[in-house]
């Protein structure tokens, strides 16, 4: 090679080169910028007065509420800002579950279900809120209804304060079943249930709506009460309550699921397989349903002022079979992942969300008014004159129905996850009870046997004692 | 810039050069390139590297355990588990028939726009549209639209026939999900055929009708060889696509016997719930085997269809 087409090729190598580093310097700066603006992500909030947390939440309605209500009720008050991530109960359980289970900083409070959190406090995930709850006399930690409290702690120790709480009951047409000639109990038995709903159903309505759609949280969520109260089980515990043995193949539960789907044939709703909580507060405010038993969150909606069957309604505790209670008990709790940096800026926002005072501000600034509150979370919600005006139709139904749930023995034998009533509080359960819903819920459909369903179900829920 | 004036190099190199700079040359040429090419590597590669390795382990995080490595019992245990047995009979028996289907409706289409009509244009852009429309929007779109029992324009249809209403998605999930993935894969097959009519030489099918050859004869005789490899291109890039669907089985049936496949059941076994990491990494690196062997395959057919096209 002669020495000019060397030194070309040195100078076109630099030129190349040249090119290449400002390439490398344009993605690493556009590295850094990245960095500064993602909001919250490094978890370093700017110290000094006030500071900032972010939050992941549900999207639910009163969640929504509250999310609106902080710039002015919180923010002004204290000079936290508060940043919302608001998310999809699905999508929230997978964030969560994958940042403080793997040790991410991305959120300071984060919103969990009662299915979680013992089992996160349990794993060491979160901060005990128990002396921070004694400590702040604002808060009245003696105030919570007893049966929640109890649902979101381990051993005694809190760890995510309630900010709203729901049990289930039989939400019914008093006048469709006057029509009929048939009178409901006020605690009604599930086979006195399905006698009034064979008898009530019709072509124009269906006699009752129970959650049909797969998902441990819905179909799952409806169908263990009745298992449970009808003296089945998912699993056999051992005397240290850790799993034993699958019991899905056993006669009780296959009596149950026999129940529920034969129910739904006879007289359910239309599409019951694709149906839940939404499917079902649809029909029922359509006047397509006559009957549902579901989370009583939902008379709220059904009482609401622009509801169509405003004042129609009956309520009955969750019908039982062989047990005296069997209504489930379900919450959204505001929790403190273990590695926050600040937790007391995190605690004097659980505080302020979920304490009395933002029950009763909230009441007179919703949209929705007093009706649309948390409810369930606090013995004193239910003691404030303009809720009961507002709720007088189910609120003491509600609470007597959060109070009953029996949520330390929801069955006839021993089991492991207690507490916990529509779920077993095993961490496996949220997949079990997907993939054996699934099947369920074919059954539903019309597309597979109640006995291929329930083996298959067998070989799913078996997986975890083996 | 520098790419032409590089490329130039070997021609003007003098016949003196080393061995060396003979070795050196291809890496000089590639040298623009190699900022992408690791970028790639990196983003792409180290990932995969990093399944294989946790498909080699036992890793749960809830209830939070140690990983361990175990070897290849993930994979030992795929032939006995029956749920991910289903999930493999549900992704042959989806991808087979959408991919079939789609091609049989996307071959009819393209020989009806191959025809020169008024509106030629529109009509072929309305037939491209469902393609262009993101899975999510067109599962929940047939979902509640067209196939819902109370509401379905299919069951508003039947109704008007005096049929009973049907809840398609629950009673039947697979067809219903087979039905939406034919309906957006139907328009790539019609451009695929398209082109592989629109190459066929006109002189040919001129010297046809010259001697007389009956239409179908014409295109049974001419037209479909002449096809064959557009519908083996067509067969298998739809195959690689269809082989990983999510997003239909994810908003129409949410899983479930005779709907989840695989790629639905990584994730159940995954963040989905099952949080068994190890065990899910086993079962994606098998649809990635899959997949990798169709493509080898569609890459050979691919560069046989432009070798084809030289010589033509």
């Amino acid at each position: 090679m002669t020495a000019t087409s060397q030194s070309t090729w040195r100078r076109r190598a630099v030129r190349v080169l040249a090119v290449a580093a400002v390439g490398l310097a344009a993605v690493a700066c556009g590295d850094d910028d990245d960095d500064g603006a993602e909001p919250g992500g490094s978890g370093e909030a700017p110290s000094g007065e006030g500071g900032e947390i972010t939050v992941a939440i549900v999207g639910n309605p009163q969640m929504e509420d509250i999310s609106a209500l902080t710039p002015d009720l919180f923010t002004a008050e204290t000079g936290i800002d508060v940043n919302y991530s608001v998310l999809e109960e699905g999508t929230l359980r997978e964030i969560v579950t994958r940042d403080i289970g793997g040790g991410g900083e991305q959120f300071d409070v984060v919103m969990i279900g009662m299915y979680e959190a013992p089992q996160f406090g349990e794993n060491g995930w979160l901060t005990d809120l128990t002396p921070y709850a004694e400590d702040d006399t604002s808060y009245q930690v003696d105030d919570l209804i007893p049966t929640v409290r109890e649902g979101l702690s381990v051993e005694g120790k809190l760890y995510a304060s309630p900010f709203y709480a729901e049990s289930s009951f039989l939400m019914y047409r008093t006048d469709v079943l006057e029509a009929a000639g048939v009178t409901m109990p006020d605690n009604p038995t599930w086979d006195e249930v399905a006698e009034i709903a064979r008898a009530v159903d019709s072509d124009q309505m269906a006699g009752i709506c129970l959650r049909g759609k797969p998902g441990w949280g819905d179909l799952g969520a409806s169908f263990t009460t009745v298992l449970n109260t009808f003296g089945g089980t998912w699993w056999s515990a051992n005397e240290d309550d850790t799993v034993a043995e699958a019991q899905v193949n056993q006669p009780e539960f296959k009596e149950a699921l026999q129940f529920y789907v034969g129910l739904i044939n006879d007289a359910g709703e239309d599409d019951a397989a694709n149906a839940s909580f939404n499917e079902c507060l649809a029909q029922y405010r359509d006047g397509k349903v006559a009957m549902w038993y579901d989370a009583t969150v939902a008379a709220g909606l059904l009482e609401a002022n622009d509801s169509p069957v405003k004042g129609l309604n009956g309520y009955a505790t969750a019908p039982v079979k062989e047990t005296d209670a069997s209504g489930w008990l379900w919450s959204w709790a505001l929790a403190i992942p273990q590695n926050s940096p600040d937790p007391d800026t995190a605690w004097q926002y659980i505080s302020w969300a979920t304490g009395p005072d933002y029950i009763k501000a909230a009441g007179s600034q919703i949209s929705g008014g007093w009706a649309a509150i948390p409810p369930g979370t606090r013995a004193s919600t239910y003691e404030i004159p303009e809720y009961q005006e507002a709720a007088g139709a189910f609120a003491d139904a509600t609470l007597e129905a959060m109070e009953a749930a029996p949520i330390d023995n929801p069955g006839t034998t021993p089991r492991p996850g207690v507490p916990g009533v529509q779920y077993v509080g095993i961490p496996e359960f949220q997949d079990v009870g997907n993939r054996c819903t699934e099947q369920f819920s074919s059954v539903i459909a019309g597309g597979a046997s109640i006995d291929a369903a329930l083996s298959a179900c067998q070989d799913i829920a078996s997986e975890v004692a083996g | 810039m520098q790419v032409d004036t590089v490329q130039q190099e070997p021609g003007a190199a003098p016949a003196g050069a080393s061995r060396r700079d003979e070795l050196h040359r291809p890496w000089r040429r590639r040298f623009p390139l190699l900022p992408a090419l690791v970028f790639t590597v990196l983003l792409t590669q180290i990932p995969f590297l990093m399944n294989i390795w946790y498909s080699l382990t036992d890793w749960t995080i809830v209830p939070p355990a140690p990983r361990t490595f175990i070897g290849l019992d993930n994979y030992g245990d795929l032939p006995d588990d029956q749920f991910f047995r289903d999930a493999a009979w549900v992704t042959v028996v989806m991808t087979v028939t959408a991919v079939i289907a789609s091609l049989v409706l996307g071959t009819l289409l393209a020989l009806l726009l191959d025809r020169k009509f008024f509106g030629q244009g529109v009509a072929r852009t309305l037939l491209i549209t469902p393609f262009l429309i993101m899975p999510v929007v067109a599962g929940l779109v047939w979902k509640n639209q067209m196939f819902s029992g109370l509401y379905g324009v299919v069951n508003w249809v039947t109704a008007r026939l005096g049929m009973d209403s049907i809840e398609f998605v629950s009673r039947y999930p697979l067809a219903s999900i087979v039905v939406v993935l034919v309906w957006q894969w139907t328009p790539f097959m019609m451009l695929i055929m398209l082109a592989g009519l629109q190459s066929q030489p006109a002189e040919v099918l001129e010297a046809a009708k010259v001697d007389g050859a009956s239409a179908v004869g014409t295109f049974r005789q001419l037209t479909l060889p002449h096809l064959r490899p557009y519908m083996e291109l067509g067969t298998l890039l739809g195959t690689i696509y269809l082989i990983q669907v999510f997003d239909h089985v994810a908003v129409m049936t949410g899983g479930g016997p005779d709907s989840t496949n695989i790629p639905y059941f990584v994730y159940q076994r995954s963040i989905g719930g099952g949080w068994e990491f190890g065990k899910a990494s086993a079962y994606s690196i098998v649809v990635v085997v899959a997949s990798i062997v169709v493509a080898t395959v569609a890459l050979r057919v691919l560069s046989r269809l432009l070798q084809g096209e030289e010589i033509a």
